[in-house]
């Protein structure tokens, strides 16, 4: 069985290929993110679901929800996926697309996570410091896990840094059992 | 409570001073789903094919599907306290074992980790278990020999150092002894052994280990065991490993011999794995790359010359060769050959020890059929009084066969028909050989020389054992200048010839037997 990403990907690329030919790639990404809180909407999600509904009907009444809000490549994107049978992935279709968008923007995503509230400054130089090793523009999420003891961890993408007292004690023990 | 050997206060202090406390950066992803030791993870970008990762509670794994949005692994051990859902990171590294003069007399399993109660090992380095096998231009042909002390195997198949001789057979023709016999004879021939055990159960292992302590072999053997109940992924990996604690030898100009037990086992092993990776079956369930598998690692098996040795060595050993000699197990199913493992590993192997059940159960053992083993390299590498002298076995054993299913027929035979057939009768009678007693130079040179004068011809055929046996002490009591002068020379020279002529009649003289 394929994953849900390998299947959405094509899709996503699809439509990230027309947004950005004609330059409207937040336009799409609000529609995308509209659509997207349609089909997670539990009412929706049933409806979908229903075996009984005919998937012409699925595809007249979700675009009447949507109303004005896609435009007309928008709801192609929307008939395509109904008559696959694909409308319950379109989560998958957003993510893959907003990834796409960050790449080509040249964003990433940095998740750090400090035992302490680091200050202002310190973010500001550690935000710099990674757009330097990954040659990207850093989009820094900040939270705080006291679990960590003490340091910090970041998270970019699939990259982690572990610089915490909780990891290295972690290693520590490894180090003494193995 | 008991005490670990690694808890002495000095051990945890050095561990303490050179655990590094630096940040490292690591590539991470999401254990998915378990399945039967085969794990799917998502994320973990970056890593490579056959790299290690590392899961929580210090078990490890090997990278084997890379695919778009997932990552295939193998674990290797206990997966039971894997999750969905746990994180799981690389280790940039390929897995390896402990190498070294330091695993001789230990039991290892496919890690490396010792087995067998007596402490750990303390070896100085590791290597890679995945390597390439050394190339043209490092090797040297075979001409060495390897003595496996089996009479049969020595004047019929003659292994050299470096070849690859496949021994198959069905179960219970007895694959393992010839296997064992060839090691216990390596006693003082500057040969390091390593026995691989594969998908055996651990008390034939057990019982394999103690008869090679008994016979004192495990002073210079290493056993690899990955017993039935280990994982697959253990199954599969440990003929690797052990090659590796191989190639340590050999590429130090050293030689030594290396006994896959068995592989048809690994084989099955893999199928295992790659079914449970979702890649596509082949012929027998098995996927694409089975022969791949087997000769990647047949391949490792060499005779490397003095210059790789040197290069290798940095210069240190200078002018030596080394050589790692196969002795790969397969096990058939009621003699079908034509199967895909078997017939995979015979195209890639030099030569096959074939064994029958018929011939076992016929009294024959070492059941080697003479007509459909061979050494395709063994040959240049036969001893010179060996080669000189069992010449005529392969020979009298070839017409035997033929005379003696036609004879069957006709009641009464010519003379010359029947002279033939009780010279075959009487070398069948000769390769016969017990386990576990594997015959020097000297003797089997004695015995193929005494059957090629005609000493024998005169013996009853179920004295024929006894008679060799007395033959032997006889020489060893009163004439063992000449034993030990063929020992030496490894060759019967003219002079010689003519002292082990008279020896022989003086015997047939004076001995009853």
């Amino acid at each position: 069985m394929a994953e849900i990403s390998t299947i959405a990907r094509p899709y996503a690329v699809a439509a990230y290929k027309l947004a950005s030919e004609q330059k409207a790639l937040a336009k799409w990404s609000e529609m995308l993110s509209f659509a997207n809180a349609v089909v997670s909407d539990a009412q929706m999600q049933a409806y979908i679901q229903d075996p009984k509904v005919v998937s012409l009907d699925l595809q007249v009444s979700f675009l009447k929800v949507c109303g004005d809000k896609l435009n007309e490549n928008a709801q192609n994107l929307i008939k395509v996926l109904v008559e696959y049978g694909r409308l319950s992935i379109l989560p998958a279709i957003v993510t893959a697309f907003e990834e796409l968008k960050a790449q080509d923007e040249g964003t990433l995503d940095a998740q750090i996570i400090a035992a302490a509230k680091p200050s202002a400054a310190e973010i500001k130089d550690l935000v710099k410091r990674l757009e330097a090793k990954f040659g990207k523009k850093i989009e820094a999420n900040v939270s705080v896990d006291s679990e960590l003891i003490g340091g910090i961890k970041i998270i970019v993408g699939d990259t982690v840094i572990d610089a915490s007292v909780k990891g290295q004690l972690q290693n520590l023990a490894y180090a003494l059992t193995a | 409570m008991q005490l670990s050997t690694s808890e002495i206060s000095e051990l945890i202090k050095s561990r303490l001073e050179n655990f590094s406390t630096s940040a490292e950066a690591r590539t991470q992803g999401t254990v998915i789903s378990v399945t039967d030791g085969i794990v799917r993870i998502h994320g973990l970008s970056n890593v490579m094919a056959g790299e290690m990762i590392e899961f929580p509670g210090n078990t490890f794994g090997l990278a084997l599907n890379l695919e778009r949005d997932s990552v295939g692994a193998v674990v290797l051990g206990d997966y039971e306290h894997i999750t969905e859902g746990d994180i799981c990171k690389c280790t940039g590294r390929i897995l390896e074992v402990p190498v070294g003069p330091e695993l001789i007399g230990r039991v290892v399993n496919a890690l490396g980790q010792p087995i067998d109660g007596k402490g750990p090992v303390n070896a100085k380095m590791t290597d890679k278990i995945e390597k390439v096998a050394p190339g043209v231009i490092a090797r040297k042909s075979v001409s060495q020999p390897v003595q496996t002390g089996l009479k049969s195997v020595d004047s019929m198949v003659p292994v050299g150092r470096g070849q690859r001789e496949l021994i198959i057979g069905d179960r219970q023709t007895g694959k393992t002894a010839v296997a064992i016999d060839a090691i216990i004879n390596q006693k003082g021939q500057n040969m390091t052994c390593i026995y691989v055990a594969i998908g055996q159960k651990a008390s034939t292992v057990a019982n394999v280990v103690r008869k090679l302590e008994e016979n004192g072999a495990m002073a210079y053997t290493i056993v690899v065991a990955a017993t039935a109940s280990d994982s697959a992924a253990l199954q599969f990996l440990a003929p690797y490993s052990g090659c590796t604690m191989g190639e340590y030898f050999r590429d130090r100009g050293e030689d030594a011999l290396i006994v896959y037990d068995d592989l048809t086992k690994q084989a099955i092993a893999y199928r295992q794995i790659s079914l449970l990776l979702r890649r596509p079956p082949g012929r027998e369930a098995y996927p694409g790359d089975v022969f791949y598998i087997h000769s990647r690692l047949l391949e490792r098996a060499a005779r490397v010359n003095e210059d790789y040795v040197e290069k290798f060595t940095n210069g240190a050993v200078k002018g030596k060769t080394g050589s790692l000699t196969a002795l790969p197990v397969i096990e058939t199913a009621a003699g079908d050959v034509s199967a895909f493992v078997p017939t995979n590993v015979i195209s890639i192997t030099d030569g096959q020890i074939f064994l029958e059940t018929d011939l076992f159960n016929a009294g024959i053992r070492p059941a080697i059929n003479a007509g459909i083993s061979v050494s395709r390299v063994g040959g240049a590498a036969q001893t010179k009084v060996i080669k000189k002298l069992g010449g005529g076995v392969r020979l009298a054993l070839a017409q035997y066969r033929e005379l003696a299913a036609f004879a069957q027929f006709a009641s009464d035979l010519d003379e010359a028909t029947r002279k033939q057939l009780d010279r075959g009768r009487m070398f069948t009678e000769l390769m016969k050989q017990a386990q576990y007693a594997p015959l020097s130079i000297s003797n089997m040179a004695i015995t193929l020389f005494a059957a090629n004068k005609g000493y024998f011809d005169d013996v009853p055929t179920n004295k024929v054992l006894a008679f060799e046996n007395k033959l032997h002490g006889f020489i060893a009591s009163k004439y063992k200048t000449i034993a030990d002068a063929i020992e030496s020379s490894k060759d019967l020279s003219g002079d010689n010839e003519k002292a082990l002529e008279a020896a022989i009649q003086d015997f047939k003289a004076t001995n009853a037997y």
